[in-house]
C-alpha cells in the first residue's frame, strides 16, 4: 500500500516508522526542513518537504496513486484540509485525521473524513476505565452499524443486584452478550440469569442508547 | 442583517466597520484582543475573543441566528474549516471565506464554498493596470 | 593512492566521458574494476519499480556510450542502471554495496539563481561517501 503521512511531529515520526516496518510504501510530508533532514538521514528517502495541505505538494508526491492519507499535524484545521484535498482532488480512497479537539469528531465526519482519531478522547477513555465510579467502558465501535460494544460493571449498591435479566427494561436493540463473574467461566446471559454484585456484562447497543442501558443496569 | 466576521485583521476590521456604519448587526471574532484596536472608536457591534473553529465560540458569537458568516483570518485552513462549520453545521445562509492559495480556493469553490483568493484577484488587477 | 574498485556515476555529459577516461587511467595500474552507474530518479507519482521506457532508453544509450569510451581506453567496465527516488543516496548506497574505494564523477559548470551551483548530488556524495571521491571539472567550452 502507498500511504502518505502529513505532519512529522512525534505521531507522524513513529507512525511513518511503524508503517515502513509493516512493509508499506510510506512518504512523510513535512514543512520543517530540519525534521525532513533528520528523517531522511535516519530512514532514507521517505520524507518530502512541503505543505501537505497544498494541492501542488500532493500532486508532486503522487497522491493520485495513494491508497491512504493520514493527517497527523498538531492543528485540526490543517488535518481537515489535507484530508479534504486528498479526497476531493486526488480521490484518495481512505483519509484518516488526527483531531486535538474532541468536539471536532462529529464535524469532521460531516465534512467527509473517513476516520478520525482523537488522542484526547483515547486518553480520557483510558483514564475513565480506571476510575472505580465509572461503570461503563466502551470496548469497540462498530461504526458502520452505529453500534458499540460496552462493558458494564454491576456495583454492589445497584438495584439490579438479585434481579433476573427478563426483569430489566433494556433499551430496544441492546442486548447482553456475555457475563463475566469472578471464579466462573463466562456465562451467556439468558432471561432467567440473576445478576450479582461485581458482575461484568458485555453488551451491544446502539450509540444513542448507551446512556439508557447504563441507567438500566446500574441504577441505585 | 446579522453578520459574524472571523478574524479582525485589516480586512476583517474594515469590513466590520463598513457593515456597522450601514446599520448591520456585526460580531467580530478574533483570538487576539489586541486585534480589536483596528475597529473604529464608534463601532456599535460586538467584539468577542474566541477561536472561530470552535463551535462554542461560534455559538457565543451568535452564529445560530446569523444571516452571514465571513472568515478572513490569516490561516487559509482555519478559514476553510470555520466556513464549512458555519455552512454545514449551523446552516448559515451566506458563507464567504478568504483562501490565499489559488489552488485551494479553486478546490473549495468546486466543493460549493464561496471562496475568494486575494492572490488571484490582486495579481489579475495589477496585470490589467499594467497592460491596459 | 591505490584503487581497486572504482564507481563512475554518469548522467550523459562531456565531463562524464573525461571522468571515465581518467578512471581508466587510474585503473590500469592495479587492473581495478570499474562500474559506470546511471540512476533514474522516479517521481513519487509513479511506483519505484515503474518502467519508464523513455528514461530507460536514454539511460541505456548513455551507459552504452560510456562503455564504448572505456573500450577505446582498453578498459572493461560493468554498467548498472538503478531506479531511486533520489539520485545522491542511491550512488552512496551503491558505493557501499560494491565496497568501492573511489567514486569518480564529472561535474558540469551550472548556474542556479545566478550563482555557481554544484547541485544536490555532488555535495551529498562528498558528505556521505564511504570512500575517496574525485571530482572532475572542466572549463565550459
Amino acid at each position: 500500500m502507498y500511504i502518505i503521512v502529513v505532519g512529522g511531529g512525534k505521531v507522524g515520526y513513529y507512525l511513518t516508522k511503524a508503517l515502513l516496518d509493516e512493509g508499506h510504501e510510506v512518504l512523510l510530508v513535512e514543512k520543517n526542513v530540519t525534521i525532513c533532514k533528520n528523517t531522511v538521514d535516519e530512514m532514507g528517502s521517505v520524507c518530502f518537504r512541503g505543505d501537505g495541505c497544498e494541492a501542488s505538494t500532493l500532486a508532486e508526491v503522487g497522491a493520485g496513486r495513494a491508497d491512504m492519507l493520514i493527517a497527523v499535524t498538531g492543528d485540526d484545521e490543517d488535518n481537515l484540509v489535507a484530508c479534504q484535498v486528498a479526497k476531493h482532488k486526488f480521490n484518495v480512497p481512505r483519509t484518516i485525521s488526527r483531531i486535538r479537539n474532541p468536539k471536532n469528531e462529529t464535524i469532521f465526519k460531516k465534512l467527509g473524513i473517513d476516520v478520525t482519531v482523537s488522542s484526547t478522547n483515547i486518553i480520557l477513555e483510558h483514564i475513565e476505565e480506571e476510575l472505580p465510579t465509572h461503570s461503563v467502558t466502551r470496548l469497540l465501535d462498530i461504526r458502520d452499524k452505529g453500534m458499540e460494544i460496552v462493558e458494564v460493571k454491576i456495583l454492589p449498591e445497584s438495584t439490579t443486584v438479585g434481579k433476573a435479566v427478563r426483569e430489566l427494561s433494556l433499551p430496544e436493540e441492546s442486548s447482553l452478550c456475555l457475563l463475566l463473574r469472578k471464579q466462573e467461566k463466562p456465562i451467556i446471559p439468558k432471561a432467567d440469569t440473576i445478576l450479582q454484585s461485581e458482575d461484568r456484562i458485555i453488551a451491544i447497543t446502539p450509540l444513542e442508547s448507551e446512556e439508557v442501558l447504563r441507567a438500566t443496569l446500574t441504577s441505585t | 442583517m446579522k453578520v459574524v466576521i472571523m478574524g479582525c485583521g485589516r480586512v476583517g476590521a474594515q469590513l466590520a466597520a463598513l457593515l456597522d456604519a450601514e446599520g448591520h448587526l456585526v460580531t467580530t471574532l478574533d483570538t487576539d484582543a489586541y486585534s480589536f484596536r483596528r475597529l473604529p472608536p464608534d463601532f456599535n457591534g460586538t467584539a468577542l475573543l474566541g477561536n472561530g473553529i470552535d463551535e462554542e465560540a461560534l455559538i457565543r458569537a451568535g452564529i445560530e441566528e446569523a444571516d452571514a458568516f465571513v472568515a478572513v483570518t490569516q490561516g487559509d485552513n482555519r478559514n476553510v474549516m470555520a466556513a464549512q462549520i458555519a455552512k454545514h453545521v449551523f446552516n448559515v445562509p451566506r458563507v464567504i471565506c478568504r483562501i490565499y492559495d489559488p489552488l485551494r480556493q479553486e478546490l473549495y469553490s468546486t466543493l460549493g464554498l464561496e471562496a475568494f483568493s486575494p492572490t488571484t484577484i490582486f495579481a489579475q488587477l495589477l496585470k490589467e493596470k499594467l497592460v491596459s | 593512492m591505490e584503487f581497486y574498485k572504482i564507481l563512475v556515476p554518469v548522467i550523459g555529459t562531456d565531463a562524464d566521458e573525461e571522468a571515465m577516461k581518467l578512471a581508466c587511467r587510474l585503473a590500469k595500474k592495479n587492473k581495478a574494476k570499474i562500474w559506470a552507474v546511471y540512476v533514474i530518479a522516479v517521481k513519487r507519482a509513479l511506483p519505484l519499480d515503474a518502467e519508464i521506457e523513455s528514461e530507460i532508453r536514454t539511460a541505456e544509450g548513455i551507459l552504452d556510450h560510456i562503455e564504448a569510451v572505456a573500450e577505446e581506453q582498453d578498459c572493461e567496465v560493468d554498467t548498472d542502471l538503478l531506479q531511486a527516488r533520489e539520485v545522491a543516496p542511491s550512488i552512496v548506497d551503491e558505493a557501499v554495496e560494491r565496497e568501492v574505494d573511489l567514486i569518480l564523477m564529472g561535474v558540469t559548470y551550472e548556474r542556479r539563481f545566478g550563482q555557481f551551483s554544484l547541485g544536490n548530488v555532488v555535495p551529498y556524495v562528498l558528505k556521505n561517501a564511504p570512500c575517496r571521491v574525485i571530482l572532475y571539472h572542466q572549463p565550459t567550452a
